[in-house]
């Protein structure tokens, strides 16, 4: 019986960093070192002209459309070279950026709300195929009722299927995540697609600062895209054959352990870009006045912007409360999650989502939550999810104050007064 | 600066004979083949049916294509019998494609290759890019898909292997399926007596009139220097280009695994399957007119799933074929255009049909 | 984490993401052998195309019509070679037995065989060396005496020669070729490509023509047997006389006769109104030199009607092309004269009978008598021969007696006209060549054993779809008033090197592998392969062939055949699975080396990037501060 030996033939050089336009450098060069007014939308369109991206896919839907919009006109003035493939739809959107990365060539690619899922299908192909596509999603809620406002439903439908998924908070992390989040997803390390996911409107429609680097500093920060396995016929590979039933576990695990793996390197990669553009993040979990605190939000997205303030104002009045920013919700950081709530009485998850019929009887989060801080050591924190943000309505500081009160009373009475919360709709 | 996107061109194989699908009597008569290249970037040990259409028309497209080629595959029976398994036939570049994103995926590895190409990080020259469509992807589920992508003019060849079902799933219609074609979502009965009621999507007819810079063309596995000449045009062509393949399906039309080039050509002379070209500059459709011209029965008793046809139903069949005559601008013979009445027929499992020359049932 | 301390078996420690490496053009991808799915296989089995099993000579004439048709005339050539010595002679005045069988006759129209014959033959006279010369063994101790040097003889001196013996032909006329010479009149075979072929043979060496010797007179029978072989080639070159009165009048003549000596080269004459009798070939040979010679009219008068004569329909054509008339059912009476000078005959309706013996009855109708003129008559009513010099055991009448391999008596062997009465050129050299390899087997001591049966392709068989419907290419022909003009004008002219061509490409090679490459193409599996487009080239990868039979159904020309797997006994020919997905446990797993290399690679490569870039980048350590507490901006 002859053995089939396979090994790696000699393959291609390693890829050039792909040409800028010289209109591109002359616009970069004008910009850099500057602080720019721009919502989140711009502020990804931006990422992804540093980024130099290759094909951007784009089909319309509000509100992550902008982020397109500002792509084309940056390649109608020359700004950016890339292909611009108007797709006939969001899987078709997915499926030719999912093409071009296959390819080697680096990806973005958008969406929003029903648009998410309408490409449903593609998320764990392309996660499972190891292609580090970049999405950068605007939230909206998904249909019923046809609305335009943010809820974070649409990309935690997809949590589970293999994407790194995370959540900026002001268009300035918008630009900085989407370079980060390239970064880790390309590396050789993890291979994994990223999805930046922004709150419609109140991160994509509303303009903050963005510190706006040198084209060199990125460059320096995000090497350029080589996909080890790319369709080149220079080293010819097949991807995504069938497989034997008893090889589905041991191909399972391994997309498991890709999850895994990408932490530490996401750690690595937040320092990386700390160290070199002066912003400094979370690997995991922003913890605001938690060292003391015996109540906590779990928050994530736009809305901990307010939260943030609403937290200081509590504390003026000795309220001892604090706040836990998830930066990523996949892979989903229970030890830095459990790190930072040790000693916190009363846990709160804001649910700006749907988990309908889940096991809150409220949102998708808590569960996560929940699960997580269920293994701490020691006394583990009550665990209630507060419904709030729903449909795009905002989360003002009263309501903020409101489960505060709950969850004080929580601490009080020793067990919370149930697991999910309608924020407005309750005494 | 950008750098110039340099694109392959394939010499065409010499059309005298046979297997070319030209006109006319004249010329040589070689049933000798072209030489034709000797790789063969689809490689045995794939697991399609013994006589498998699309396995020939795979094999035939990807040596005209060459090494220099990228490809993908939809999901349908030539993905799951060629890739089981972790072992795969391409000796070329290969990605599976869900089965929607046959057109979208491509339009995704075209556009990859022109800005890495563009922006340096590949040295060239483009490579053939190809996908190979089933016809539930390309004529159904994936229709838009491969639409958008020819609409877009990416420079790639969509190909639609045309085996008539979802034979993957065990033989279930497809838009495709010829009127009358039995599967297992069509089955006939006492009061559906000819299964599949509807004509098929005329999918090549409609690629071409849609798509204004489309190079597009049909063909049979009757046909190989045609089916390879073409593939190569499509190639060539500077552009989005379709081709439409006819592909028996053994298992799923019930004939004998020998049969395979036999019925590509005999659809072909019973007026089933036109075999066109269309210039999308001249907007000019080139049609081949074959040499022989066969009643359907002779097309129809050589399948199984035909089997359970009614006169009026072959009597149908005969019209909608005599009609495809005339759009192609060739006669209808007296003999022909008498077989649309139902009273000229019997059963098609009692007709009298012409039988090829049977060397024999293989596997 | 929940992947820690996991552990994969090593049979299914899978590459990532299934990333599976490429196969290789040369084994397949290896790890699923389809040849298990078999249960029939397709075999090359050759058949003998009904062209070379007409020809005497056994010419391979599909394998030649093959090689003309890749413009190779050399290997053409070198292939009508190995059967026959004179293809110029042969395609000029062979009556092409070959066309007649020809399986294209029923598709549409035979092929133009003998026009490329003489196409390849004429090729041949022009090389300045004679290819197969140098091919040839050396020769032995042993010579053959033959007696006769016209086609049979030749034939089996040539052939002889091939095979390394000596031969010695007697001949009596001054000039070798028998009636090639003394029988086909110049304008269908010149008399120097007889002379050119006649010396290539000679050039061979080996082979001695004795000339104007003359058996019962120069060389006896005792003579002959102390050589260590004899075969007798002696032909009928005696005309059959006519008893009517006035068969002894001046003008009156044997056909046979008229044509040696033109043949010859020795003055002749012919009358303005010529009269042959007979309706055989001969006849149409003589009216028609008749005319040239003689610059007046021929006529044949034959008892048989129109459709009964027995000249060979094209010549029959160009006869009457030349003018040539024709007096059907009819026979003489008497031949008139004045002054013992021929001047006319009496003619009567008859028709043609024969007696059980087949010999010719005529059956004059009474009172049809009419009067002809005419300055010159020849007989052409048949032919014979003197064998008076031959012991009588070995006659039968009027023919030498053979067995069924051709032999006389111990190492005698005999053919041609002289065993079967007039027969074809190619007659001749067949049993020319079937005479030197059975004496080539005596003289080995060996037992004569009768050829193998050969099976052959008929039209039926065939896969008639791969051949276009394409009309013969009829050779060029000189006008009929040109050829009147003179003898010595050929009737029939050479093919152009894009006829012969183009004609050999209509050619169904049936039964025989050509190459076509069909069976190649039309494999699903890459399984039929082969190195070069040759016959005997092509195998099938047993390893993968699925016995789908497309291979089989397609072959243009059915050399391939079904034969079922049970049939054979090659344990090494199907690759059986240990297990149900691949030939053993675990061989999906090893390709995990080729993906983990990649990725290795380029984990390594991202590693030097990074340690540059952190160099380059002055000193900005990679920041670790765990305390970061959100955006700083």
């Amino acid at each position: 019986m002859t053995t089939v030996t396979t090994s790696p033939a000699s393959g291609p050089a390693a890829l050039e960093r792909g040409v800028r336009t010289p209109d591109g450098e002359k616009f970069i060069d004008g910009i850099a070192g500057t602080s720019v007014r721009m919502n989140g939308c711009s502020a990804a369109a931006y990422a992804a002209l540093y980024a130099n991206v290759d094909v951007i896919t784009a089909y319309p839907i509000r509100p992550y459309t902008a982020i397109m919009m500002n792509l084309a006109q940056f390649i109608a003035d020359g700004v950016l070279d890339a292909e611009y493939v108007t797709a006939d739809g969001e899987h078709a959107q997915l499926s030719a950026a999912f093409g071009a990365a296959s390819c080697g060539a680096r990806a973005f690619t958008g969406s929003s709300g029903v648009g998410v899922t309408y490409a449903y299908e593609m998320y764990s192909i392309i996660s499972g195929a190891r292609i580090p596509v970049h999405m950068s999603i605007a939230d909206r809620t998904l249909d019923p009722p046809g609305d335009f406002g943010s809820e974070h439903t649409d990309a935690l439908c997809t949590r589970d299927m293999g994407w790194l998924l995370g959540w900026a908070a002001t268009p300035q992390e918008v630009f900085d995540k989407s370079l980060i989040a390239l970064a880790i997803g390309e590396d050789p390390r993890v291979l994994l697609p990223q999805m930046v996911v922004q709150d419609g409107y109140f991160v994509s429609h509303i303009a903050g600062k963005v510190d706006l680097p040198s084209a060199a500093a990125v460059d320096a920060y995000l090497p350029p895209y080589q996909l080890p396995f790319a369709l080149d016929p220079r080293r010819p590979v097949s991807h995504g054959p069938q497989i034997h039933p008893e090889q589905g576990p041991p191909l399972q695990l391994e997309r498991a352990r890709a999850m895994e793996d990408a932490i530490p390197v996401i750690r690595e990669k937040t320092d990386e870009f700390g160290a070199a553009f002066g912003r400094h993040y979370s690997h995991f979990v922003e913890e605001f006045m938690l060292d003391d605190a015996e109540i906590a939000i779990v928050i994530s997205g736009g809305h901990s912007v307010t939260c943030r303030a609403a937290i200081m104002r509590l504390r003026e009045q000795g309220i001892k409360v604090g706040m836990a920013r998830l930066m990523w919700v996949r892979p989903f950081p229970s030890e830095d999650l459990r790190k930072a709530l040790r000693g916190v009485k009363a846990v709160g998850v804001v649910e700006t989502n749907l988990g309908l019929g889940g096991p809150s009887y409220g949102g998708i989060l808590a569960p996560d939550v929940t699960t997580a801080l269920y293994h701490m050591e020691g006394t583990r924190p009550l665990v209630t999810s507060f419904m709030a943000g729903l449909g795009g309505e905002t989360v003002p500081v009263a309501e903020f104050d409101w489960m505060a009160g709950k969850l004080a009373a929580a601490v009080r009475n020793g067990r919370v007064e149930k697991a999910a919360h309608w924020v407005g709709f309750e005494d | 600066m950008a750098h110039e996107v340099v694109r392959q061109h394939l010499p065409l194989f010499d059309e005298d004979g046979r297997s070319a699908a030209v006109d006319g009597d004249a010329g040589r008569d070689l049933h000798y083949l072209p030489d034709f290249p000797e790789e063969d970037p689809y490689q045995a040990g794939h697991r399609t049916c013994a006589g498998c259409g699309p396995a020939i028309e795979y094999r035939w497209v990807l040596k005209a294509a060459g090494q220099d080629t990228v490809m993908a595959g939809p999901t349908g029976c030539m993905y799951v019998a060629n890739s089981t398994y972790l072992c795969t036939p391409y000796t070329v570049p290969w990605a599976h494609t869900p089965i929607a994103s046959g057109g979208s995926f491509t339009s995704g590895m075209a556009a990859g290759y022109e800005a890495m190409i563009r922006k340096g990080r590949h040295p060239g020259p483009y490579p053939n890019i190809v996908v190979m469509a089933g016809d539930g992807s390309a004529a159904d589920i994936g229709l838009g898909s491969i639409s958008g992508a020819l609409y877009r003019n990416h420079d790639a060849l969509y190909i639609c292997y045309d085996n008539e079902c979802y034979a993957n799933t065990g033989i279930q219609v497809s838009p495709t399926t010829p009127y009358a074609g039995m599967t297992t979502f069509t089955p006939f009965g006492k009061a559906v007596p000819e299964g599949k009621t509807l004509p098929p999507k005329n999918l090549a007819r409609m690629m071409a009139e849609g798509h204004p810079n489309c190079y597009v063309a049909t063909t049979t596995v009757g046909y190989s220097v045609d089916l390879m000449n073409k593939t190569r045009k499509g190639l060539n062509h500077q552009g989005a280009a379709f081709l439409h393949c006819y592909t028996p399906c053994q298992k799923g039309w019930v004939y004998q695994t020998s049969m395979t080039i036999e019925l590509g050509r005999r659809v072909v002379e019973a007026g089933l399957f036109p075999v066109w070209e269309y210039d999308p500059e001249e907007r000019k459709y080139h049609y081949f007119h074959p040499p022989v011209q066969r009643p359907v029965t002779d097309y129809l008793a050589m399948q199984g799933r035909f089997g359970h046809m009614l006169p009026e139903h072959v009597a149908s069949m005969q019209m909608a074929a005599n009609r495809n005559w005339e759009d192609i601008g060739m006669d209808v013979p007296d003999e022909l255009r008498e077989l649309e009445d139902p009273e000229r027929h019997k059963r098609l499992a009692d007709e009298q049909y012409s039988m090829p020359l049977n060397r024999g049932v293989g596997a | 984490m929940s992947v820690r301390g996991t552990r994969v078996p090593e049979h299914l420690r899978l590459p990532i993401a299934g990333v599976t490496p490429p196969p290789t053009e040369q084994d397949g991808q290896r790890l699923f052998p389809t040849g298990n799915f078999r249960f029939f296989r397709p075999v090359y089995k050759d058949k003998t195309p009904p062209c070379n099993n007409a020809c005497p000579t056994g010419e391979q004439i599909q394998k030649y019509l093959d090689f003309v048709k890749h413009e190779r005339f050399l290997d053409g050539y070198l292939t009508i070679l190995e059967d026959n010595p004179m293809p110029s002679v042969t395609g000029r005045v062979c009556y092409h037995p070959c066309e007649t069988a020809c399986n294209r006759k029923d598709h549409d129209e035979p092929i133009g065989i003998r026009n490329v014959e003489r196409y390849l033959g004429d090729y041949g006279l022009q090389l300045p060396e004679n290819p197969i010369k140098a091919e040839l063994p050396e020769l032995g101790d042993k010579t053959v005496a033959i007696v006769g040097s016209g086609p049979g003889g030749l034939g089996c001196a040539y052939h002889l020669r091939r095979l390394g013996y000596r031969s010695v032909i007697f001949e009596a006329m001054s000039k070798p070729g028998g009636m090639l010479r003394g029988g086909i009149p110049h304008w269908h075979l010149p008399e120097e490509i007889l002379d050119a072929e006649i010396a290539k043979l000679l050039d061979l060496g080996g082979i001695e023509i004795r000339c104007n010797t003359r058996m019962g007179e120069d060389v006896g029978w005792d003579e002959l047997r102390n050589y260590d072989a004899a075969f007798l080639a002696v032909g009928q070159d005696v005309g059959r006389r006519l008893s009517v009165d006035g068969a002894d009048l001046r003008g009156v003549g044997g056909a046979l006769e008229f044509l040696r000596e033109a043949g010859m080269g020795r003055p002749v004459k012919a009358g303005k109104r010529v009269l042959v009798i007979g309706g055989g070939n001969t006849a149409s040979d003589a009216a028609r030199s008749a005319v040239r010679i003689g610059g007046g009219t021929s006529t044949i008068v034959s008892l048989e009607s129109a459709d009964e004569l027995l000249i060979v329909p094209e010549d029959l054509e160009q006869a009457r092309d030349e003018g040539i008339e024709f007096k059907p059912n009819t026979s003489v009476v008497r031949f008139l004269g004045e002054n013992g000078v021929l001047t006319g005959a009496v003619l009567c309706e008859a028709r043609l009978e024969k007696d059980e013996h087949g010999n010719v009855v005529p059956q004059h109708v009474p009172g049809t008598e009419y009067e002809v003129s005419c300055d010159s008559v020849l007989i052409a009513i048949g032919q014979t021969q003197v064998l008076d010099w031959l012991p009588a055991e070995l006659m039968e009448r009027g023919l030498v007696k053979a067995d069924e391999y051709g032999r006389a008596q111990g190492h005698v062997f005999v053919g041609g006209d002289v065993t079967r009465g007039p027969a074809m050129v190619v007659d001749a050299l067949g049993d020319g060549k079937r005479a030197a390899r059975n004496i080539d087997v005596v003289l080995r001591g060996e037992g004569l054993a009768p050829p193998p049966e050969v099976e052959v392709m008929p039209y039926e068989r065939l896969n008639t779809a791969y051949f276009k419907h394409a009309p013969r290419i009829e050779a060029p022909m000189a006008s009929p008033a040109e050829r009147r003009r003179d003898q010595k004008v050929e009737v029939t002219l050479a093919y152009s090197k894009e006829q012969a061509v183009a004609e050999s490409d209509r050619c169904m090679s049936c039964g025989v592998c050509n190459g076509c490459d069909n069976c190649y193409i039309v494999c699903p599996d890459v399984s039929v392969m082969r190195d070069t487009r040759e016959n005997g080239h092509y195998s099938i990868r047993t390893t993968y062939c699925k016995g789908c039979l497309v291979c089989v159904q397609e072959c243009p020309t059915g050399c391939l055949e079904k034969v079922p797997e049970m049939d054979f006994d090659e344990p090494e020919a199907v690759t059986r699975m240990e297990t149900a997905f691949a030939p053993y446990d675990g061989a999906h797993a090893e390709q995990s080396a080729f993906t983990k290399g990649l990725i290795e690679e380029a984990i390594a490569a991202s590693d030097a990037a990074r340690r540059q870039s952190v160099n380059g980048s002055n000193g900005h350590a990679p920041a670790g501060s765990n305390g970061s507490r959100g955006a700083t901006s």
